[in-house]
């Protein structure tokens, strides 16, 4: 079985030039943890995620806490955050981005997703754009 | 690749009913239990984009969804296998309700919402989507009403944009949007006339205001227009010919109305991509048109139906 066999088919993707604040509102309203970037033409340049805008917000030497605890309050996540809202999402932007083919074997989504622990993959055609996502529910419904 | 725009897409919500309740006074009975009904994404160009889809054509639609209905309409269209783009909204997709009294199908009643206000910010993000999709579309369908807080000339720039891009537009909608577009030289124009049967503030209740009403539309751009004569019945004008496709099928054999004008757009269009000649794709999108209109579900998926239909559609010049 291919890769178009178990995409889900949607091009929901946002361009790097776009306000934080804006892709908060699409990653809440379209239900997704995560939301590729393109470019003009539609092709996959990167991938930006809730985790991604955490950590943007969070203070540096947070990663090395084991708590949250740590912590005194959220109000300077909350700081940072209207910081940035109006900021573009460029650098804050993962890239290179894992991606697979229309025409991958569904092995191929299923070993990233698996491995890398991702909850879902971009999926390209031969001109590196965008035509859909391979999620975990997608693998849960194929493979069952 | 096929590219469908609904700006104002719908739940539709269909109930079957034995008779409408419509009472005057408080005390009387006013429940109504339906008998039957069903749910699914609507709007003409996701209509169009459902119906290729069944029977094999990839395309992609897009527009503006919103709120919880909005994932309504996302997920039925992605279960029926069509690619989805569409740009989220602040507000809420609307439900457009039809009433189908059982043994009087072919007269439904239809409530159809005015559709969420759309910001200026949502218009930008999907123009911006829209260029990009342009590059891989050969045919455009723009399609159906335009919601609130959208300038009507959307169309015509849209249409303007696919045909610069060099995709072939197919629209269909009515009023200020229609006008406004027809001097982007769409390639089809299929005037909405289900709410007033006029366009322009002219009547087109007799063949030959229709024809007058097509000529019109060429002469300002459109290369071919197709109007509704009757419930069986279209008239097609191009530059050169004008075409009157007809069925025999009794209104009484219909089940649902609803999508079935779409059914015939998309019909014609799943011939046109395949290089088929005009007259030929008329003829089966009006056997799609009908075949859709005879089956309880909104949109037909049997190709052995319309195959069937075809044998009673003619096509003769006038």
């Amino acid at each position: 079985m291919k890769v178009r066999d178990i995409m889900t088919k949607d091009l929901t993707a946002v361009e790097k030039d776009m306000p934080v604040r804006e892709l908060i509102f699409i990653l809440n309203n379209a239900e997704m943890p995560n939301v590729p970037v393109v470019d003009e033409e539609g092709r996959l340049t990167g991938i930006i995620s809730e985790k991604d805008l955490i950590r943007a917000a969070l203070p540096g030497y947070f990663e090395m806490l084991h708590s949250t605890s740590f912590i005194p309050d959220m109000n300077q996540l909350s700081r940072k955050l209207s910081q940035i809202a109006d900021q573009p999402i460029e650098k804050f932007v993962r890239t290179p981005v894992m991606s697979v083919t229309e025409d991958d074997d569904d092995l191929q989504a299923a070993d990233l997703i698996i491995r890398k622990g991702v909850k879902n993959v971009p999926v390209v055609d031969g001109d590196g754009r965008l035509v859909g996502r391979v999620r975990r529910i997608d693998l849960l419904r194929h493979f069952l | 690749m096929i590219v469908t725009v609904t700006l104002n897409p719908a739940v539709d919500k269909m109930y079957w009913v034995d008779g409408l309740k419509m009472c005057d006074v408080t005390q009387e009975e006013f429940l109504t239990r339906a008998i039957r009904s069903s749910t699914s994404a609507g709007g003409k160009g996701v209509n169009i984009s459902v119906f290729l889809s069944r029977f094999g054509m990839e395309n992609v639609a897009m527009g503006f969804v919103g709120g919880h209905t909005g994932h309504v309409v996302v997920r039925d269209l992605r279960d029926e296998g069509v690619t989805t783009n569409f740009v989220w909204t602040h507000g809420e997709t609307r439900i457009n309700v039809t009433l189908l009294q059982v043994g009087r199908e072919h007269s439904p009643n239809l409530v159809n919402e005015a559709g969420q206000t759309i910001l200026p910010v949502e218009v930008d993000r999907l123009m911006r989507r829209y260029r990009g999709m342009l590059s891989r579309a050969t045919w455009v369908v723009l399609g159906g009403s335009i919601p609130p807080g959208v300038d009507p000339g959307i169309y015509g720039e849209m249409a303007k944009m696919a045909k610069d891009a060099g995709a072939k537009v197919i629209l269909s909608t009515g009023g200020e949007a229609l006008t406004r577009a027809l001097g982007a030289f769409p390639y089809i124009v299929k005037p909405d006339t289900r709410e007033h049967m006029t366009l322009e503030g002219k009547g087109l209740t007799s063949v030959d205001a229709i024809v007058d009403a097509g000529r019109h539309m060429i002469a300002v751009g459109a290369e071919i227009v197709i109007i509704s004569h009757d419930v069986t019945g279209d008239i097609a004008i191009t530059r050169n010919d004008v075409w009157e496709i007809k069925a025999a099928t009794p209104t009484s054999k219909f089940k649902n109305l609803v999508g079935a004008d779409d059914v015939f757009l998309g019909g014609i269009l799943y011939k046109l991509v395949q290089d088929a000649p005009l007259e030929e794709a008329l003829k089966f999108g009006l056997a799609a048109g009908l075949a859709s209109a005879e089956s309880e579900e909104k949109i037909c998926r049997n190709m052995d139906v319309i195959e069937q239909e075809l044998q009673g559609i003619t096509l003769a010049r006038l």
